[in-house]
């Protein structure tokens, strides 16, 4: 921008100088990505090319050895590894809809209330977002829990009964929680693509006889279909990497099991059975999955906003 | 291994003379050197536990050392606790030493994390403690850990509301279902006790019951976890659990927590260690809780609930300075007064070395037990732990398997899926499966 300013001469000498500080303000991405996304995802790939073995008893030591790609075979034909997989599925089935039908219904609602209810409107819904997952997770169990919760209390004195913790209500236990914590975060999404719908397009539908009904389904929803559509792709693309929900409720929760998730099972691999070389193997198919996610989700994305 | 009743605890009585002398003097002179580094300055070894008292003990080896200094870090009991030890070992950024459960000391064995201590603390662990706990410890004809505490089932009751419903303390697992109806009849609110479906205790109550979760057989390991008296105390506890008798609460959880505070869980299956809980954690109740043997199956007999040993970690460059440490924290009795009298969490585990077991039981304050002597109980009831116990390579899995299933599909199913995991856990690793 200051080369326009600049006389001719100077100009290599500028270049030079703007091409260091290219490399200054890029390094920085560049050193960090590479300490802690390559390298760690080459030290996986490496890791899952060998195997520990041991003999007899096991306290002669254990032995390393190469076992190629033994360890993703063994991941693969692992029940448990793809069970996690359909457990996000399943998740996503439920949780989608719901969060993102609230959060839409919100955002309508908030876009045709008065202005300033709008900025409290917008603000109280988000709040739950700024509450860390973990935290949020911690609260939400407090409140399953029999014997501590006041909400069970209720359910009981109003002569009901319900068991968060059950196999069967653990599901929605946790898509309850997934869905407080993101329906303010998209519904502020979906607020600010309502605010780029042209007010005279309204105006013209409000003259026509539409009533608020019409008017929201009929124009509104369509105008911002991309932002909805992009963010469930966004939705199931983090659903992949879901832990933190579930790996606190099955604590209570215990028929969820220690490998509920992808990255359930990865850590349960790692850390509970040892198994270093099958959580690298299972990670590294976990991020291939979400890599295609990603890549689907562009391509998607790219076709819906050009339409 | 061959059936070695406890009997050292007799010699408890012989023993505790000799030791009162040594506390006597054990807090207030400097050691010898003998392990200081080759340039004259003190070692500093690094040590991991999540024990209670272990910081005050830590802190008296220190005040009474000149050569080895000691840098104590807490760190998180059970799963996390191990990832956190296993983690820093493939790091190479390892404490010199950590405490490991007897349930885990295979495992951490046969993954290569411990060092082989043989040399340095063979002959003591040889020694100084009882051959069912020494057997814990000593694994493939090497030592790997000292033991630090011996911990057979004990019973705690509320004897204010044992009174009060008219119940009398259950002797038998018979006596104890109908003292649980009698309980649960009086307030349909309390509960006799709470069974967490997890692995240890399913363990420790089916040790007591006489199974063998895992054997040696030559140079193979036979995993029976689902062997008959395992079935029989599923079945038993299961049909408790149906029937409502005790809650399910995990153990250590805030519910449960909750439910031994406001007295609706009435009694507790736990060890000499569970009452350093209950003395910081319910001070209110001084008085009320009492303690008596386990029940049992008709004669008595008790497994080992829990229980710590002391290893040296893989990489550990301070070998020798570490045995000298680990020495003095499991036989010393100073080291046991410091652990007693720690402010915040003070323990109550009753050493399996037998002079520093006396030691402790002059040093325990009894009145939380309105006076009742809880080592004198606890070390009685070493002598009834059923002997020839081995925990096997894979309880890590194996536990965690157990628990899902249990949770899932009813205690009876969890045996049989932690058997299949057993199988298969020591098949992947390469170790031999006996026939």
């Amino acid at each position: 921008m200051a080369s326009t300013t600049t006389p001719a001469p100077a100009g290599r000498a500028l270049r030079r100088r703007q091409r260091g500080a290219v490399v200054l303000f890029l390094s920085p991405f560049f050193v960090l990505f590479a300490a802690v996304t390559v390298a760690p995802v080459v030290y996986a790939g490496w890791m899952s090319l060998y195997r520990e073995r041991s003999s007899g008893l096991g306290f002669g030591g254990v032995e390393r050895t190469f076992a190629g790609l033994a360890n993703y075979a063994a991941v693969l034909s692992d029940p448990a590894f793809r069970d996690s997989f359909l457990h996000v599925a399943a998740y996503c089935l439920v949780y989608i809809p719901v969060m993102i039908g609230v959060a839409l219904g919100l955002a309508l609602l908030v876009d045709s209330a008065h202005a300033r209810a709008k900025r409290f409107f917008q603000l109280a819904f988000f709040l739950p977002h700024a509450v860390p997952g973990l935290i949020a997770s911690i609260i939400w169990i407090y409140l399953y829990t029999p014997g501590l919760s006041p909400v069970i209390e209720w359910i009981d004195a109003a002569g009901g009964s319900w068991n968060f913790f059950s196999p069967g209500h653990t599901l929605s236990s946790m898509v309850n929680i997934a869905v407080w914590q993101w329906i303010g975060y998209n519904m502020v999404i979906f607020f600010a693509a309502l605010q780029a719908v042209p007010r005279e397009v309204v105006e013209a539908a409000t003259v026509d006889g539409a009533g608020a009904w019409r008017i929201a389904l009929g124009i509104k929803v369509p105008i911002i279909r991309s932002s909805v559509v992009m963010t469930v792709l966004f939705t199931c693309v983090g659903a992949i990497q879901l832990f933190t929900e579930p790996k606190l409720l099955s604590d209570k929760a215990q028929a969820l099991g220690n490998d509920w998730s992808p990255t359930m099972y990865i850590v349960s691999k790692a850390f509970v059975d040892h198994d270093y070389a099958s959580a690298a193997a299972a990670s590294l198919l976990l991020a291939v999955v979400a890599g295609a996610l990603s890549f689907v989700v562009t391509r998607m994305g790219k076709r819906w906003q050009e339409s | 291994m061959k059936s070695q009743p406890l009997r050292v605890y007799g010699a408890v009585a012989a023993a505790l003379s000799l030791a009162l002398l040594t506390s006597a003097c054990a807090g207030s002179e400097p050691t010898a050197p003998s392990a200081a580094g080759e340039d004259g300055k003190p070692v500093t070894l690094t040590y991991w536990t999540w024990t209670s008292g272990a910081e005050a003990a830590a802190a008296e080896f220190n005040r009474t050392h000149t050569d080895i200094q000691v840098r104590f870090s807490q760190i998180p009991g059970g799963a996390d606790g191990y990832s956190k030890i296993s983690n820093a070992i493939k790091a190479g950024d390892a404490p010199d030493v950590a405490t490991v459960e007897y349930n885990m000391v295979p495992e951490f064995a046969s993954q290569g994390y411990l060092e082989d201590i043989t040399a340095s603390s063979g002959e003591l662990v040889k020694t100084s403690f009882p051959a069912g706990v020494r057997d814990l410890v000593t694994l493939g004809g090497k030592t790997w850990s000292v033991p630090f505490d011996a911990t057979p089932q004990v019973y705690f009751y509320r004897k204010d509301l044992f009174e009060k419903y008219g119940v009398t303390v259950p002797t038998t697992w018979d006596e104890y279902r109908a003292a649980a109806e009698k309980i649960k009849a009086a307030d349909p609110g309390a509960r006799i006790g709470s069974f967490p479906t997890d692995a240890p205790l399913q363990a420790t109550l089916s040790w007591q019951a006489g199974a063998k979760w895992f054997e040696v057989k030559g140079d193979a390991w036979k995993p029976a976890i689902d062997d008959a008296p395992s079935q029989k105390v599923a079945d038993y506890w299961q049909a408790m659990l149906k029937d409502d008798l005790v809650f399910n609460y995990g153990a250590g959880t805030p519910e449960e927590t909750k439910s031994k505070a406001d007295g609706t869980t009435v009694s507790v299956v736990g060890a000499s260690w569970s009452a350093g809980g209950m003395v910081s954690g319910m001070p209110d109740l001084k008085g009320k809780w009492g303690v008596a043997p386990v029940p049992h199956w008709g004669t008595p007999a008790s497994g080992m609930y829990g229980g710590t040993s002391f290893a040296v970690t893989k990489g550990s460059k301070h070998a020798a300075a570490a045995a000298e440490f680990i020495k003095w924290v499991t036989t010393d009795p100073a080291s046991m007064k410091a652990r007693i009298g720690a402010l915040k969490n003070p323990s109550s585990a009753l050493p399996a070395n037998p002079a520093m077991a006396a030691v402790a039981a002059q040093a325990f304050d009894t009145s939380y037990f309105g006076g009742q002597d809880l080592y004198k109980l606890t070390g009685d009831q070493v002598a009834t732990i059923v002997p020839g116990w081995t925990w096997g390579p894979v309880w890590g899995k194996v536990g965690a398997d157990f628990k899902d299933e249990a949770a899932r599909n009813g205690l009876p199913s969890g045996l049989t899926k932690a058997q299949e995991s057993a199988r298969a856990a020591i098949g992947s690793r390469g170790l031999k499966l006996a026939k």
